[in-house]
């Protein structure tokens, strides 16, 4: 399967899906350690996937999302953006309605 | 090695009528863009301004950047 497809289908397939460096656990850069962060302080489950772990991913996500850099936060199949947007989001209050449309 | 100079410069020949400041070591950078054509956009929007404006610098010079983006109005 092409990468491309492969992308769309974990983002298809996961409500709340992190690309990121490193795993939530042990993040390997500063940006997806305070991503992961924020989405840790909301009571959700989320999927990560780390880019470091396949070239094809890393690449192929930049190229998905038209967005140069990782980590990128995808939920319900939009782009929701990388962390400086998560966290503006996250101070706005707004991202607490993106994670948990429901509540 | 790129200096935050470079970066200001970088953005504000992409983006007509923008503001910029840069901070950084070399490796991280913070840069805050004010410009009167985010009116309207999504946040993502601006982000992927900005990217563009940067070109291919963003794939190999520069290794990390943050930004706040911001209209005139919102300053």
């Amino acid at each position: 399967m092409l990468i491309q497809e492969q992308l769309k289908e974990i983002i298809d397939n996961n409500e709340i899906v992190l690309f990121m460096k490193g795993n939530p656990d042990f993040p390997q850069c500063g940006f997806s350690g305070r991503t992961t962060q924020i989405l840790q302080s909301y009571d959700v489950r989320f999927a990560s996937i780390d880019v470091l772990a396949d070239d094809a991913v890393r690449a192929g996500i930049k190229e998905y999302s038209n967005w140069p850099t990782v980590p990128q936060l995808y939920v319900r199949g939009e782009f929701v953006g990388g962390c400086d947007i998560v966290t503006q989001l996250y101070e706005s209050g707004e991202l607490e309605q993106i994670l948990k449309p429901e509540a | 090695m790129v200096a935050p100079q470079d970066i200001q410069n970088w953005i504000s020949q992409g983006l007509e009528n923008s503001e910029v400041t840069v901070d950084g070591d070399g490796q991280h950078f913070e840069a805050i863009i004010v410009c009167p054509d985010f009116a309207g956009k999504s946040l993502i929007q601006r982000h992927k301004m900005v990217y563009s404006a940067l070109g291919d610098k963003m794939k190999s010079e520069i290794h990390a950047l943050s930004m706040k983006t911001l209209t005139p109005a919102e300053l």
